[in-house]
């Protein structure tokens, strides 16, 4: 990084960039309200599913005595392991003081936010009573791996909110000085109030970069025991294909490789949307991709451990189960997420031409979906297949389909946690400004200057 | 209570039996020449039908009646002429040993009160003697209740004479039960005196709830149609002792069994957390003092 020295310049590429990255917040179009109305009514009716399940119990979803959890924690897993990447690329890559993940770090945390908020939420879904969430945390017994989950999930929430608030209030004392008109006046108060009156003196950054650092730390152990712990949720039972005692790191660098295709797809979005080439660019898409082979590179070196030494022994009850994924009924599914999922991805990313934006986007939308399906592939089959054979039970508590409400519930939070992200990218820029602008040489001294205009 | 349910698996299973046995009584010359020891008295008749109410009635029904158990073959009545063909001895033989159907009863009942079953059974011998004639229930009251001082139930029963007036009712059986979550289980007996009174009192080791309350209910036999007395919560018995199911500390548990080990880490773990995170919050504050400055 060069420091820029004439004033004339720094003031002018500040402009610049502030201009370009507020560009989401200030743009007003047909488009931005159609996408609000769309996610509203989506998410509206996947509410109204919920209010369905609310009133007749949990009888109108396909779980049943045997398969007692279904699409909801599959999906609470999926969301928890997303919300992961707030931990790599906001706190270890940023640690590890890699330049180039500066930019993408507010998007990670978007994603980090919206999704573990909507994991919490999809836990509530799943309860049958929910009028009595209370009881959980009155009665809760220490000694339960969900009253852990629901301490980390709270734990790993607040952490992320503060890791994003913290670096955005200079950018926020940014938007508080230069605009105005542009934008309704409520947003301008919301700034002000936020900005916690930003001078921008050097005790004050020093304050920031202390708490962020203490975040950052703060987050590794955090982070990893939320999707650890939720890997507990299964592996502290004695069931075939969860009673593993790799499940831990097996979930977290699973967790990584979703997370890392979501902000791909993100990036690309804001990209596209917000005309950010310049500051995503595609050395950004490249590291990305290269990350995500990392990531699915270890995560396959899991899936070989997990399955593999299973499959050499061959117990009794696992054995049904894994010929059950491997052969039986969930074949294509787990083929299709092993191979499509993970196999591919590696060998094709490592091109370079699968590194540029659109390609990198299109194969991450494919891990996304096959995360999806891991985690529903990692709950379900495994309920089916108790110990103890099912009998004198009515046919259909044997296999697991979920229902429409179900399907209604999971659209929900889908389209509720994309509506997160949304008003978070309509209210606060998508890249940190301040920490860009210094990066691009300009001093700290020019981001509260009043512009004279 | 029902004592003809119980029989049905161990029926089923000697029907089965019967069918591969299935042959006529082989009863030893000697057996069936042995005379009854046990005298033909009305006691002993009482006694015979007490232990057959219990022993045989749920398979060979009421003397008399006809209404046995539908068994291959049927168990014979008391009163038939088939029955009474047996000698003393030979009645006293398949008593004892049994077969196919019926149970042999040599380790059940005693040597002694086969025999009172054989003097039972003499009762309905066609052209015999009868002591033991089967009168209509009486009707009658009974009064009760308990001395929690000396742990004693006190007993009046009394019977409806002419002209509706209540007489005491002497030398009655009476059965002091305890209630329990599926029937009545006896404690014991007790028999009124010249004055239709009678005490009993509960035995030490009587076990009653947690808190050591006995329902107790009282009645007389089936001789006498009365209306049982139910005696609630009776403060008599023994404390029930109730196991505790989860003894040591486990990780499936209650918050009380929660290791040690566990807890702290937890609290350690998440306490650590909040208070960086709460550390964390305060650096946000002074941020806002900063620009005081
Ligand atoms: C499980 C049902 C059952 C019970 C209980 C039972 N019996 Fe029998 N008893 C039978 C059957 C069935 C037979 C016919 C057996 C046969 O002929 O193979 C029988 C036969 C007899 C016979 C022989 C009758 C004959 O044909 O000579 C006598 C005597 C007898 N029972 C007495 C008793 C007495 C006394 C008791 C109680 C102590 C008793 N039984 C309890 C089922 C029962």
């Amino acid at each position: 990084m060069n420091k820029i020295e004439s004033p004339e310049e720094s003031r002018k590429l500040l402009d610049k960039i502030v201009f370009d990255l507020t560009r989401s917040i200030v743009k007003k179009d047909e488009l931005t309200r159609f996408w609000f109305f769309f996610l509203i009514i989506f998410a509206g009716v996947g509410l109204w599913g919920w209010i369905i399940q609310f009133h007749h119990g949990l009888g109108v979803t396909g779980m049943r005595d045997y398969v007692s959890w279904g699409l909801y924690i599959a999906n609470f897993v999926f969301f928890v392991a997303v919300s992961l990447v707030g931990l790599l690329i906001s706190s270890v890559l940023q640690l590890l003081k890699i330049s180039w993940a500066k930019p993408v770090s507010r998007a990670a945390e978007q994603i980090a936010i919206a999704a573990v908020a909507l994991a919490g939420i999809i836990i509530v879904m799943d309860m049958g009573r929910p009028d009595r969430l209370l009881n959980v945390f009155l009665h809760g017994r220490f000694a339960s791996p969900i009253v852990w989950d629901l301490t980390v999930v709270s734990t790993y929430l607040a952490i992320s909110v503060l890791l994003f608030y913290i670096p955005l209030i200079p950018d926020l004392a940014i938007m508080r000085d230069r605009m105005g008109s542009e934008l309704p006046k409520w947003k301008m108060q919301l700034y002000t109030v936020l900005a916690l009156g930003w001078k921008g003196n050097d005790r004050q950054y020093k304050t920031v970069y202390h708490a962020l650092r203490i975040l950052m730390i703060l987050i590794i152990p955090v982070g990893l025991s939320i999707h650890t712990v939720t890997s507990w949720l299964f592996a502290a039972t004695l069931r075939p294909g969860w009673d593993s005692t790799i499940f831990g790191p097996y979930f977290v660098v699973g967790a990584f490789v979703a997370g890392t295709a979501a902000v791909i797809i993100l990036m690309y979005v804001y990209r596209i949307r917000y005309g950010l080439h310049e500051y995503f660019e595609d050395l950004h898409f490249d590291k990305m991709g290269r990350l995500l082979v990392l990531m699915s590179l270890v995560y396959l070196y899991f899936n070989i451990n997990e399955f593999m030494v299973p499959v050499y022994k061959m117990k009794q009850a696992e054995g049904v189960h894994l010929s059950e994924l491997f052969s039986g009924g969930y074949a294509f599914l787990f083929w299709f997420v092993q191979i499509v999922g993970l196999v591919l991805p590696i060998l094709l990313i490592r091109l370079k031409f699968f590194r540029k934006p659109l390609p990198l986007t299109l194969i991450a939308v494919v891990v996304l979906l096959s995360a999806w399906f891991k985690r529903y592939l990692i709950v379900i089959p495994t309920l089916e297949h108790p110990f103890l054979p099912v009998q004198n039970v009515p046919e259909h508590f044997h296999h697991y389909e979920p229902t429409s409400i179900e399907v209604m519930i999971m659209l929900f939070s889908f389209f509720a946690s994309i509506l997160i992200i949304s008003v978070l990218a309509k209210l606060f820029p998508v890249i940190t400004i301040w920490e860009y602008a210094e990066e691009k040489g300009i001093d700290k001294k020019y981001f509260t200057e009043k512009p004279k205009n | 209570m029902n004592r003809k349910w119980s029989y049905i698996p161990v029926v089923l299973l000697m029907s089965c039996a019967h069918l591969v046995l299935g042959q006529d009584w082989v009863i030893p010359e000697a057996e069936s020449a042995v005379s009854n020891p046990s005298p033909y008295t009305l006691d002993n008749v009482k006694a015979g039908k007490d232990l057959y109410t219990v022993n045989c009635k749920s398979c060979h029904g009421d003397p008399g009646k006809n209404n046995p158990l539908g068994l291959i073959p049927i168990p014979v009545d008391v009163a038939s002429d088939k029955m009474h063909l047996n000698s003393e001895g030979a009645l006293f033989y398949k008593i004892t040993n049994g077969k196919g159907i019926m149970p042999p009863f040599e380790g059940s009942i005693s040597e002694d009160d086969r025999w009172k079953l054989v003097n039972f059974i003499q009762n309905f011998k066609p052209g015999g003697e009868v002591l033991l004639v089967d009168a209509p229930a009486v009707k009658a009251k009974l009064l009760a209740s308990v001395n929690e001082q000396n742990s004693t139930v006190e007993i009046l029963a009394e019977t409806e004479g002419e002209n509706s007036a209540f007489t005491s009712l002497v030398n009655a059986p009476v059965i002091i039960s305890s209630k329990k979550a599926f029937g009545n289980i006896e404690i014991g007996r007790t028999t009124t005196n010249e004055n239709g009174r009678a005490e009993y009192v509960i035995p030490a080791d009587a076990i009653g709830d947690e808190e050591g309350y006995l329902n107790i209910v009282v009645s007389l036999n089936d001789d006498y149609e009365a209306k049982e007395v139910y005696l609630e919560k009776a403060r008599v018995g023994k404390m029930k002792e109730v196991p505790k199911l989860i003894k040591s500390e486990v990780l499936w548990s209650t918050n009380d069994n929660v290791s040690l080990w566990l807890l702290l880490s937890y609290i350690m773990f998440a306490g650590g957390a909040w208070a960086v995170i709460g550390y964390v919050i305060y650096q946000v504050i002074k941020i806002r003092k900063y620009s005081k400055l």
